[in-house]
């Protein structure tokens, strides 16, 4: 589902040049669920962003569902994401004064899903969060949970290959966390791949498999090796 | 891209949005009504004179000394400047006249045939009294009967031959031959075609003429040239010196095309269209910079949105356009106000200047106009939200 | 006074931070400011009371003493024969009364001189005491007899003789001797209102004033304004033009008390009672009566190009206010954050606003400056464009005052309600962000 092969980052200013990746390797097959850990600052999020294409790289290749994303122009990236890849944030980021419908309708607007289709996709995206009485609230009007609830509907209502999740749980209190990642895990085994960056040990032991990342790279040869795992 | 989002987005910014209204559809108001006057302006400057302005020339003019103003002396100085000027290479002919035509107002009189007074009285007819040349100089048509050849005074007992342009023969004796018909300023001789005469007459093309002496110059009168096209300049840069060397006891008041007289007459309303149409090029501009800034800062005030929507799968294109359709939405908003305010200043205008009712096509072209400026003022700041990246979205701003 | 000057630093600072908003924002206001303020010269000036201790008191006389049907509308004619004058003359009621027309000359000193082209009032006596005419020196004809006297203002007596010392001294007008009686002072009436009725009194005083009676002997012919009603020759003032139906004289009359205008308007109505029973003018009676404060109006003489012109600079200034509070509430809202620091370290809103009150005084200063610049660019147009209203294109005290006052007003309208929203928000949210 996605190969990385010796991909690198490298942030650039006048005078310093950082490596926030260095020659990254990692296969996740189709259906896997995957926690990236590391400490803070170690590159994480960046190769998150790499993964969902926010953000280019300089080095190496990443195939994404066997078709190499380098060198796609910003159309085809933008529909590559569209289609492909759901995204939650740990802000959840949503947008806050279009309804939950709304939130949810956007990325399918973009899709240039006919309208009927739409409120199909996002009614059972809302009946899968458990949020479909709700369609007609404002982001501000529900907790921080159900927020991040609908935003995990806004991710999965076009159907995507790949979920990448940033912290998902970070500003939730245990209790909802807890109802965000069982959410997660049902939408990995309807089929979906998942790839969540946390620095919870506890959920990233719920995940199949864990990749570590101190300083840019991977930091244990056995958890990155495919093979081990194929 | 949903029209309903849209206004959710424009009414998220209430107050910006409501002041980008008012000045939209302010602007349409001024634009649309300023057009429309220069329009009307444009067409009076249009309108046949039946003469021809740009190869005529205008000398107004004043003896200074009480005797050469009185007959026979003036009768001898009208001669001999009538006589220079034609030596005048580039001069077809020259004639004097009491007053020029293309003028506000000046002498004119009441013109009814005899025994009709009651019924066809017109009571503003410009009135010419000229040399015979008149006719050639100003390039006027015979229409019917003899053209006058030797002025004849009109203080002498028996009555002047009268010369009409068409338009007030028509008036006066509808379809009969007016040729030897009296007036009460004497016995119609001919019958020329139209030329203007006078703004403030009853009608610009009613004009009579009788070939005269001059019957006073209190009040100045005009030599009025013939030229070849391409003398005029020339023969309007000798005529000040010709003139002063012909006898110097003169004043000079201005010489100029008739094109210039022409263009004089309308200096009021030329004014104002110029002077609207500078306001309401200031207007598109303060209104321009009003969108550009509104853009400007709703893309930075959205930094955020806008990666979440390019993380979400929106391309360039879908971003520019976005932002682009809510400019394009606002000034259709706008524009709707625009249109209830250009009558409504149309209306107020009216009630202190002539000016013409709205027309459908020209609030369509003032509409796409304004859309035009406020795509360009939109452009730069939507190309800059383009920019963003969707990464943006990952970050805690 | 230490605090307003850091207030005034920091005004400056939040100028420099963002120039580009700051000067489109006085760049706007100013552009709708100085249009507006140009045109409301104009607009000022052409309506304003020259007279306004007597605007009341002048009167115009108007009558239908006319031979023959009325042929348009059967409004009384807006001058009068020399024998309505005559007839209108004799009531006794009026504290002063002069009738008058105009007409052009060229005057010399003597016949070698180049002549000067001057326009000239023909009038009477009393014309200096209904208008406050100043005399500078001399006198004014005892009465309104035919004499060879002329009265002369001080510029033409010093483009002529190089001194105002020049009562009694002789003149050539038209080649013909006269003799000045007196000079009065630079006067402009502005607008000129005693000539309204012919739409002439948006020009220049005259200079030079010569007896009725004189002027009509010597066949001075009316260079605004006369209708022939008769057989008249209007050239033969001297032999025809006192009997005949010649209309060309304007007439005013003096009325102080309600009494005094009572008693006139009585005279006339029994003046034409009797021209009626007379067999004269057999048409009905229409007598008028305007007032010198109303004569503008009255002949629809008003400028309906600088009213139209008045409307739409208003409508743009609205529009460069509502533009320019958009613009600076854009910069107010990026400032928010430092509004709210600022609260956060301990500033009351009262200092808050202080703050806000020098930022409208610094704006107030700087948009007047380019108002007054753009504005008058915008009058050398207009001048340009409309050369006949040239005379009232000059700024007084008032109007600058009336102009410092706008910018002021205008400045804090741009101010007040983006502060309002700056300084008034949330202020635990603001800082969060």
């Amino acid at each position: 589902m996605i190969e990385l092969t010796g991909l690198s980052k490298i942030f650039r200013t006048e005078l310093v040049e950082t490596h926030a990746l260095r020659d990254i390797s990692i296969r996740v097959n189709e259906g896997e669920f995957v926690a990236l850990t590391g400490p803070s600052g170690s590159g994480k999020s960046t190769l998150l962003n790499v993964l969902g294409t926010l953000e280019n790289f300089d080095q190496g290749d990443y195939l994404l569902d066997g078709k190499s994303v380098k060198g796609l122009s910003d159309r085809e990236l933008s529909t590559l994401r569209n289609e492909k890849i759901g995204f939650i944030f740990q802000g959840f980021n949503l947008i806050k004064d279009y309804s939950l419908f709304d939130n949810i309708e956007l990325p399918l607007r973009y899709r240039g899903f006919k309208p009927a289709e739409r409120k199909r996709r996002v009614e059972h995206a809302l009946e899968t969060v458990g949020l479909a009485a709700r369609r007609n609230y404002h982001p501000s009007q529900l907790s921080g949970g159900q927020q991040q609830r609908v935003a995990i509907a806004r991710a999965i209502a076009g159907s995507p290959r790949v979920l990448l999740a940033d912290e998902p749980t970070g500003n939730l209190d245990s209790l909802m966390a807890r109802q965000v990642m069982e959410l997660l895990d049902q939408i990995n085994r309807d089929g979906c791949t998942i790839l969540m960056v946390t620095h919870d040990p506890d959920q990233a032991r719920r995940a199949s498999r864990q990749i570590q990342i101190i300083d840019g790279q991977l930091s244990d040869a056995v958890l990155y090796d495919p093979l081990a795992v194929a | 891209m949903s029209v309903r989002l849209m206004i959710k987005t424009m009414l998220r910014r209430k107050v910006v949005t409501a002041l980008l209204l008012v000045q939209l559809a302010l602007t349409l108001a001024l634009i649309l009504n300023s057009m429309v006057l220069a329009k009307q302006t444009h067409e009076r400057l249009q309108e046949p004179t039946g003469l021809d302005l740009a190869n005529t020339l205008l000398v107004q003019i004043k003896p200074t000394t009480p005797t050469l103003r009185l007959y026979p002396a003036l009768g001898e100085l009208l001669e001999r400047q009538l006589g220079a000027i034609r030596q005048l290479p580039g001069v077809v002919a020259a004639a004097y006249t009491n007053q020029s035509p293309l003028l506000q107002g000046g002498n004119n009189g009441s013109l009814y045939k005899v025994g009709n007074e009651e019924r066809n009285n017109l009571s503003t007819v410009p009135q010419y009294y000229a040399s015979a040349d008149i006719f050639q100089v100003l390039g006027l048509e015979l229409k019917s009967g003899q053209l006058p050849q030797i002025p004849q005074s009109f203080d002498s007992d028996s009555s002047t031959p009268l010369v009409l342009t068409e338009s007030v023969a028509q008036k006066i004796f509808g379809s009969d031959n007016p040729i030897g018909q009296a007036t009460n300023q004497g016995n119609v001789a001919a019958v020329v075609s139209d030329f203007y005469g006078q703004r403030s007459a009853d009608m610009v093309m009613y004009n009579t003429i009788r070939i005269a002496p001059l019957y006073g110059v209190d009040w100045g009168y005009s030599l009025l040239l013939r030229v070849e096209p391409q003398q005029v300049v020339s023969v309007r840069s000798q005529l000040d010196n010709l003139l002063r060397q012909v006898d110097s006891n003169i004043e000079i008041f201005h010489i100029r095309t008739l094109q210039e007289q022409h263009q004089r007459l309308y200096n009021t309303e030329y004014g104002l269209s110029v002077l609207l149409a500078l306001l309401s090029a200031l207007m598109l501009l303060v209104t321009m910079i009003s969108g550009y800034s509104n853009a400007h800062f709703h893309v930075l005030k959205s930094q955020k949105e806008i990666g979440i929507k390019r993380a979400l799968g929106a391309n360039k294109v879908t971003i520019l356009l976005e932002l682009l359709a809510e400019g394009w939405l606002c000034t259709l908003l706008g524009g709707l106000l625009g249109v209830v305010a250009a009558v409504l200043l149309n209306q107020a205008l009216a009630l202190v200047i002539s000016i013409p009712v709205l027309s459908g096509w020209l609030v369509v072209f003032t509409l796409l106009l304004l859309l035009l400026c406020v795509t360009l003022a939109t452009w730069y700041p939507a190309r800059i939200a383009t920019r963003i990246s969707p990464a943006t979205a990952t970050k805690t701003l | 006074m230490e605090q307003l000057q850091y207030y005034f630093k920091i005004s400056l600072i939040s100028i420099k931070r963002a120039p580009l908003p700051y000067l489109l924002t006085v760049l706007i206001l100013s552009l709708g400011l100085g249009m507006f303020f140009a045109n409301a010269t104009f607009y000022y000036r052409l309506n304003s009371d020259p007279l306004p201790q007597k605007s009341d008191k002048l009167f115009f006389p108007m009558m239908l003493l006319v031979p023959g049907d009325c042929d348009s509308g059967c409004e009384p004619p807006p001058v009068l024969s020399y024998s309505n004058v005559q007839k209108l003359g004799s009531s006794g009621i009026p504290t002063a009364q002069a009738a008058m027309y105009s007409s052009d000359s060229y005057v010399r000193l003597d016949s070698k001189q180049q002549p000067l082209p001057v326009r000239l009032r023909l009038t009477q006596r009393d014309f200096f005491q209904l208008f406050d005419v100043p005399v500078l020196a001399g006198s004014i004809w005892p009465d309104n007899s035919a004499r060879y006297e002329v009265v002369i203002g001080k510029q033409l007596a010093e483009k002529l003789y190089g001194t105002a010392d020049v009562v009694g001294k002789s003149l050539l007008v038209d080649d013909r001797h006269f003799t000045i009686s007196a000079v009065i002072n630079p006067w402009q009436m502005l607008p000129r209102l005693y000539d309204a009725n012919n739409g002439s009194h948006i020009s220049e005083t005259e200079q030079l004033f010569m007896p009725l009676e004189t002027a009509y002997d010597l066949n001075y012919m009316s260079a605004t304004m006369s209708r022939t009603m008769d057989d008249t020759d209007y050239r033969q003032l001297a032999t025809q033009g006192r009997t005949g139906a010649l209309h060309q004289l304007q007439f005013w009359v003096q009325l102080d008390t309600p009494a005094q205008q009572k008693a006139y308007k009585d005279f006339m109505l029994q003046l034409a009672q009797s021209e009626q029973a007379a067999g004269r003018h057999p048409v009905h009676i229409n007598n008028q009566l305007p007032a010198l404060r109303d004569i503008v109006r009255y002949f629809g003489r008003e400028s309906g190009d600088v009213k139209a012109y008045a409307l739409v600079t208003l409508l743009f200034l609205v529009v460069c206010i509502f533009n320019a509070s958009h613009l600076s509430l854009n910069r107010y809202i990026s400032n928010q954050y430092e509004f709210s620091l600022r609260r956060a370290l301990g500033a009351s809103r009262w200092q808050l606003q202080q703050q806000l009150l020098v930022d409208v005084v610094v704006l107030t200063c700087v948009t007047l400056v380019f108002a007054l610049l753009i504005g008058a660019a915008s009058i050398q147009l207009m001048n340009y464009l409309w050369p006949f209203n040239r005379l009232f294109a000059s700024w007084d005290l008032s109007l600058l005052s009336a102009l410092l006052l706008l910018s002021l007003f205008c400045s804090y309208l741009v101010t007040l309600y983006p502060s309002l929203r700056a300084s008034f928000g949330a202020l635990n949210q603001q800082l969060k962000e």
